[in-house]
């Protein structure tokens, strides 16, 4: 049976062609772009009622690794709630609708002097909802910390069309539960979000990259990497010598390893002093503007990785930990934000034994895509899926929010 | 309900004798956190030793159908640790150990009942520290920190304590112990750790707790400015903020609390002045100078009176006993006062404080105001003549319009206390009846039978926060009432 836009709650031109909602090669049988929190609402209501499978879509970065939904009923696009609700730069908190791209919003705050502590692949689609909600990160995960770290409070829409708001926006808060931190990393599974606080950054003065050829003694050496964790980079990336091309001018050499020094201009001289110290002269040194461009490019990477693309986590913080893998040839592909101990690869058939070789040295699979290339993620003690699974039953009681999608 | 013996000997079976305390005397210790004004009294306190003694007790709680409610230092301002419903209170204080740290990496798994300046003084020979820094940091535990994910002076710049926690250990109301997070800082799936933390012992008792830890700063400046109003002192918190600059600490501290303050421990506070501006910064020693130089640029252009830069630590310790002293300086007044926890969006702190010192006014009461201005965290106190009921009864509704003053400027009731007993209530002034369903419906799914330390946060209405009827049937809500004896070393603020 066809379904209608009126179906949903929604006027007829909220309709869109489903065409460009395919997941995994499959079409969902409408489409539609809400215009208000109230709207999105009352979609999942009617799909409540009417027990359809919803899929929330922000930009689709992430979601075109996604996987075909069982079913597949509605696409939720969200991007036409893309309002910065309130931005006051001296209290360094912004709140804006969940649909704006998260390259907009670094914009508006960068025009303030600020910086707004999220990253993601393809930041000019990436919707400030599909950031949290696939808790994605980049290079400087550990010094701006995860979308959770940032998030203040939401408002968010539960499978049952039930519109709540949690936390404040306000950067001290401990009244009640802190439901919206939860939604960090539940992939649209548990609400939609679609109104977020967050706590922001005064932009640094000055920026740098320094890019090292390191040859693999050299990535293997801990002594040389000792030091660095101390002072704080802004990040620390490491990359395979299949993106050799990311960084023209260099040394063709086993890896790539990029410092990345962003505070005043004092320290980062300091910090570029310690960092040459220990790993000798760079090959290319980038200021600014040249500095951020190369942020923006190995922040994507991880997004061309394919045909499977495999991410861990691990408490990690300098390349030394890469030393006893150094040597398999999928390392070819890695992309290592050192800081935070997140590494992507891309491993085409091998994928099972790339996490079990990584595993033994403290990486742990924590996404696949396609989602079922390296099954199973982190095993759970059995009290927390079954734990997961009330909390859904809970916060979407008709099983409208689709969970196929990101099943592993 | 009073519990048997046959009780205490299952217990007693499960933890030695030493882990069960029924006494009178012991029972009326853990009757009240620091929010002494609400008691209740507990059937027994047990004082486990381990992740698997808490999961026995809390099976053995599930089995009779009594409540759990956990415990830490009882440092607590919100009645958050009180057994409300009676049953089980929970004292982790046996479970004191840093577990294992990992300097490279910078973690260290340690256990709820560590005192949160222990964990920082053993790290300091590795040049590490734990970041959060309550007020109660001498004595309140890291396991309590979790729960009411605690703050503190210098949260401003570096976060509050969930920022600083990655993994824990969490025995679940079902007691199985189940490990959330870990040491890498990503997981996979819904973040269950970050609903966890602050949920003020109502979801799982934390039984052991990975902390990230931060290399100390190398530097740190700390001065302390004097204002003809405190509306200028608090323009200038804005102005260093705007300015790019996110000092370690921002606080202020109005007249009423310096002078008293000044009278008693003579550290040299400016007295004549309206408000009184610490700032501290730290970092990089290359960072220091430029830095200083412009907060010293700002304080002038918003009117400061004098500026005293800490020479060295001994001075620096002195200005920051001065603040960490407000609460025992109120005490030495013989007065009752009430304490709130508000917060006002850090633009909106002139205004918050002048409609603060009206409502004061207006109700001829005296009130203190000393707050952590850099996030709009305040910390107002009422004072009253504890055997005038009339006084008390305005200073309580100034309490509330207080709160109501945050919320209406888009704060919030509680910046670091919690919510506990004491401001259940005006969490349906703060939320929708909607987002408090929600609130009770994740509560639910953690602790279907609401098990552990049932009654709090939530203002009744059913389920879990059932044991709230109280506060609906007109017992009233008493914000923070506190008769503090003479006592510099608590409770904090």
């Amino acid at each position: 049976m066809d379904l209608s836009t009126h179906d949903l709650g929604l006027d007829a031109a909220r309709a869109v062609d489903p065409a460009g909602y395919a997941l995994g090669g499959r079409t969902p049988r409408h489409a539609v772009r809400p215009a208000s929190r109230d709207e999105v609402a009352q979609v999942l209501s009617a799909a409540a009622r009417d027990r359809l499978v919803v899929v929330p879509w922000g930009g689709g970065v992430q979601l075109a690794r996604a996987g075909a939904p069982a079913r597949y009923d509605v696409a939720l696009d969200l991007r036409a709630l893309d309002r910065v609700v309130e931005y006051e730069p001296e209290d360094l908190t912004l709140t804006a609708e969940c649909g704006i791209p998260i390259a907009t919003l670094a914009a508006t705050v960068a025009a303030r002097g600020q910086e707004l502590p999220l990253e993601s692949p393809h930041p000019a689609r990436a919707t400030l909802g599909g950031v949290l909600a696939m808790n994605a990160s980049g290079p400087r995960r550990r010094q701006l910390g995860g979308p959770r770290d940032r998030l203040l409070g939401a408002r968010f829409v539960l499978g049952d069309g039930t519109l709540a708001h949690t936390g404040g926006k306000v950067v001290k808060n401990v009244a009640g539960h802190a439901v919206h931190r939860m939604l960090c990393g539940s992939r649209g599974t548990l609400a939609v979000l679609v109104e977020a606080s967050l706590k922001l950054l005064p932009a640094p003065a000055r920026r740098r990259a320094l890019v090292f050829a390191l040859p693999g003694w050299a990535l293997a050496d801990p002594a040389r990497w000792a030091p660095i964790p101390r002072i704080e980079p802004a990040w620390l990336t490491v990359l395979g010598r299949e993106h050799h091309g990311l960084v023209g001018g260099v040394p063709d050499t086993a890896a790539i390893a990029v410092v990345g020094l962003e505070d005043d201009g004092a320290w980062v001289d300091r910090q570029s002093a310690i960092v040459c110290d220990a790993l000798g002269a760079p090959a290319l040194t980038l200021e600014d503007a040249d500095a951020i461009a190369l942020r923006a490019r190995v922040t994507d990477l991880p997004q061309a990785l394919g045909p499977v693309c495999l991410r861990f986590a691990s408490p990690h913080v300098t390349p030394a930990a890469l030393a006893p893998v150094a040597d398999q040839t999928w390392m070819a592909s890695a992309v290592f934000h050192a800081p935070s101990g997140g590494l992507w690869l891309a491993t085409g058939t091998g994928a099972a034994e790339a996490v079990a070789v990584l595993g033994a040295h403290g990486f742990t699979l924590i996404d696949a895509s396609p989602a079922d290339a390296a099954a199973p993620l982190v095993p759970e003690a059995a009290a927390v899926p079954e734990l997961r699974a009330r909390l859904r039953a809970a916060l979407d009681p008709h099983g409208v929010l689709d969970r196929g999608t990101w099943s592993s | 309900m009073s519990f048997t013996a046959s009780d205490l000997a299952e217990l007693r079976a499960l933890l030695g004798d030493d882990g069960v305390l029924a006494t009178d005397a012991a029972l009326f210790t853990y009757e009240a956190d620091a929010l002494t004004i609400e008691r209740f009294r507990p059937d027994v306190v047990v004082l486990p030793r381990s992740t698997d003694e808490v999961a026995a007790i809390v099976r053995w709680a599930n089995a009779h159908g009594v409540p759990v409610t956990p415990r830490g230092a009882g440092t607590g301002l919100a009645g958050g640790a009180t057994p409300m419903q009676g049953g089980v209170v929970l004292s982790l204080n046996r479970m004191g150990q840093i577990v294992s740290v990992d300097p490279d990496r910078m973690f260290a798994w340690v256990q709820p009942g560590l005192v949160n300046l222990q964990l920082s003084q053993q790290l300091a020979p590795l040049g590490l520290y734990f970041a959060p820094d309550p007020a109660s940091q001498q004595v309140s535990t890291v396991g309590g920190n979790v729960a009411t994910n605690a703050g503190g002076p210098h949260c401003l710049k570096y976060g509050v304590t969930f920022n600083h926690i990655l993994g824990a250990v969490v025995v679940l109301a079902d007691g199985s112990a189940v490990r959330l997070g870990g040491e890498a800082p990503d997981a996979p799936n819904d973040d269950l750790l970050g609903v966890v933390c602050g949920s003020e012992g109502t979801l799982g008792i934390v039984t052991e707790i990975c902390v990230r830890l931060m290399p100390k700063p190398a530097a740190v400046e700390t001065m302390l400015f004097d204002f003809p109003s405190i509306v200028d002192a608090c323009r200038t918190v804005s102005a260093v903020i705007a300015a790019g600059i996110v000092p370690a600490a921002m606080e202020i501290m109005d007249q009423h609390t310096t002078q008293l303050i000044e009278e008693w421990l003579h550290i040299g506070l400016p007295t004549d002045a309206a408000g009184v501006l610490l700032i501290e910064i730290d970092g990089p020693a290359e960072s220091m100078r430029g830095q200083v130089d412009a907060v010293v640029a700002h304080a002038k252009a918003h009117g400061t009176g004098s500026i005293r830069i800490a020479k060295d630590a001994a001075e620096r310790a002195a200005i920051w006993k001065g603040r960490k002293s407000a609460f025992g300086a109120y005490g030495r007044t013989q007065k009752g006062f009430y304490i709130m926890d508000g917060v006002v969006p850090r633009t909106r702190l002139a205004e918050a404080l002048e409609t603060i010192v009206g409502l004061a006014d207006r109700a001829q009461l005296a009130s203190g105001n000393v707050f952590h201005a850099g996030d709009g965290n305040l910390h107002p106190h009422i004072l009253f003549d504890p055997d005038d009921p009339k006084a008390q009864a305005d200073a309580l509704e100034i309490s509330h319009e207080i709160l109501r003053m945050c919320i209406r400027m888009g704060g919030a009731i509680s910046g670091e206390h919690g919510v506990g007993i004491e401001k259940r209530p005006m969490m349906s002034e703060m939320f929708a009846e909607a987002d408090l369903a929600t609130m009770e419906r994740v509560r639910r799914a953690f602790d279907p039978a609401c098990r552990l330390n049932p009654g709090k946060i939530l203002p009744g209405g059913g389920g879990c926060g059932e044991g709230a009827r109280s506060a609906r049937e007109g017992i009233p809500a008493r914000i923070g009432a506190m008769f503090p004896r003479e006592d510099a070393e608590g409770p904090w603020i």
